[in-house]
């Protein structure tokens, strides 16, 4: 489904990718997990074209994707998330939703002068299926509420909302659960199984909860450094010495310099 | 002047802003383009419409419809190679358009033709008005009131219509950033530039109604200073709301006008008071932006 081969990307002095190479297999769950500043956010901007590679390929069911525009890849079937969600001030959780959907023939100036109806229609549609998915992410009572004025979990939870809407094959979530109640993560949870079991749909999370990850990743890659250190079942993962090293002298390193605490 | 003559003439001025407003509102208050060029299409349109009228003897529609298109494909080719670029570069660009276009008619000629008329600096003057046989010196400003106001009416049910569509979504996710729409698979580039050639179409229309209602034209009444005008409309009325554009121009033209009533009243020079002008626009857009930050009527929320 995505194949990423040796992919780097530097920033001035920075390696933040370096030589990663791995698959995602079609209607599976992978976790990318790592220490901060590890390159996982990087990854996924260079995978959807945000930013530009360095050196390295990737192929998405096939072709080659890296040399394209950030949105000619949405439109392959490659949606994202973003750590820092994006919620716009001015516009409805609703509206939100509503932005997501393809070919909407009502984002052509001429149709909406030529094909009124036939743009009320499919609004009429793409709003039944945003309700469905309000009810999911539980901001059904918030649809009219300016995206801005959302609090953090909020507005992740808006996110997954969007991409749902957005419909790709490939989902790449960005911490869909960071600030996001324990009880809502469970809900949460099961929706992203669900993607996968019953909607037959990939997904590539980065995500800090171990406790999700090691509940829905088929697999899991980590990062540190910009390198993967380790790639394996989440089992493999919780007892790999390289991957304790890097998780267990970050935090080491941050006590360090926290002082005492 | 009889103050009824005045009233019309302010209608009509009122009128042709609240187009170059509403124009203004569909690229910056929707869109986030901030176009410091505005003046560029309003220049444009009155040159091209001013040409085809005066130098073919083509009838006034098609210098409208003419005018219109020139500025549609000024705003079309510049937003081209601009369409990536950030919200300040891109009000230096389009500031730079605008002075291009004006310093081109400054400098040329070939507008002339055969006439009695004058290009250059000089300006272009004997604009024929529209079906003027048919009316009285009286009467006719009320029937040029009637054409403006249909133009207005026209502008804002075109760009009302866009701004409420699937378009107009698009269009308000990409006011604050780029990242969004692209993940939802928005080509924002064609976006942008298909906002820059409709608002180009409307600031070209208000250009032909200008030329053809002073009947003389010159590079000077095209400054970077109109543009801010527009900007002040925009602000005050409410950025992102149609009716709140209208407005806009409603209130800084009465104000921008007032001042010609002033000189009974209070003991200064009149050179002096029409440079007063700007200063009482520009105190509006401070106290607009310090008090009402959406101006005076807010961007509409669409409720489901």
């Amino acid at each position: 489904m995505l194949r990423v081969e040796n992919l780097y990307k530097s920033f001035g002095g920075i390696m933040a990718l370096c030589d990663v190479s791995f698959r995602v297999e079609p209607k599976t769950i992978t976790g990318l997990i790592g220490p901060n500043g590890s390159g996982k956010s990087t990854l996924f901007n260079v995978i959807s074209g945000f930013y530009k590679k360095d050196k390295g390929d990737i192929y998405f069911e096939g072709q080659k994707i890296e040399a394209l525009q950030p949105f000619s890849i949405a439109l392959m079937g490659i949606g994202r998330t973003f750590q820092i969600s994006e919620a716009p001030q001015k516009m409805t959780v609703m509206e939100n939703l509503l932005l997501a959907p393809k070919d909407q023939i009502g984002e052509k100036i001429v149709n909406v002068f030529l094909h009124p109806s036939k743009i009320r229609e499919q609004n009429e549609k793409d709003l039944q299926k945003a309700y469905e998915i309000l009810k999911l992410v539980q901001l059904h009572d918030l649809r009219n509420e300016y995206s801005g004025n959302l609090s953090g979990g909020q507005k992740k939870l808006l996110s997954l909302g969007r991409i749902l809407m957005f419909d790709p094959s490939l989902l790449l979530l960005d911490e869909p659960t960071a600030g996001v109640n324990p009880t809502l993560i469970k809900d949460l949870v099961i929706a992203i199984k669900k993607l996968r079991d019953e909607r037959e749909k990939t997904i590539l999370l980065v995500e800090h909860n171990m406790k999700v990850i090691s509940e829905i990743c088929d697999k899991v890659i980590v990062l540190n450094f910009g390198k993967k250190i380790a790639e394996g079942t989440p089992e493999e993962i919780q007892e790999n010495e390289a991957v304790l090293e890097a998780y267990l002298s970050g935090s080491a390193r941050q006590r360090g310099a926290n002082g005492n605490s | 002047m009889g103050i009824i003559n005045f009233l019309v003439y302010l209608a009509i001025m009122m009128a042709i802003y609240g187009i170059l407003s509403l124009s203004l509102n569909l690229q910056y208050g929707f869109t986030g383009l901030a176009n410091f060029g505005q003046v560029g299409f309003f220049c444009l349109g009155a040159y091209t419409s001013t040409t085809i009228v005066l130098v073919f003897k083509l009838p006034f529609i098609l210098g409208l419809l003419g005018g219109m298109l020139a500025s549609t494909l000024f705003g079309y080719i510049i937003a081209i190679p601009t369409a990536d670029l950030k919200e300040d570069y891109w009000a230096i660009v389009t500031l730079a358009a605008a002075e291009i276009i004006r310093i081109f008619f400054l400098n040329e000629s070939w507008v002339v033709g055969g006439g009695p008329y004058v290009g250059g600096a000089f300006g272009v003057g004997g604009i024929p008005q529209p079906l003027r046989s048919l009316f009285s010196a009286y009467t006719y400003p009320f029937f040029y009131l009637g054409i403006a106001l249909l133009c207005l009416l026209v502008a804002y049910l075109v760009i009302n219509s866009v701004t409420r569509s699937p378009f107009g979504r698009v269009i308000k996710s990409i006011r604050e950033g780029d990242n969004l729409a692209q993940a939802m698979g928005k080509d924002i580039r064609k976006f942008r530039i298909k906002v820059m050639a409709l608002g180009g179409a409307f600031g070209g229309l208000a250009g032909c109604l200008w030329a053809h209602y002073h009947g003389f034209i010159s590079p000077e009444q095209f400054l970077p200073l109109e543009t801010f005008l527009v900007w002040a409309m925009v602000i005050v009325g409410g950025k992102g709301n149609n009716k709140g554009a209208i407005l806009g121009a409603v209130i800084i033209m009465a104000f921008y006008n007032s001042t010609r009533f002033l000189k009974d009243y209070i003991p200064i020079e009149e050179v002096t008071l029409a440079s007063l002008r700007m200063v009482v626009i520009g105190v509006l857009i401070v106290a607009a932006m310090l008090f009402m930050k959406e101006g005076l009527i807010k961007e509409k929320k669409t409720i489901y």
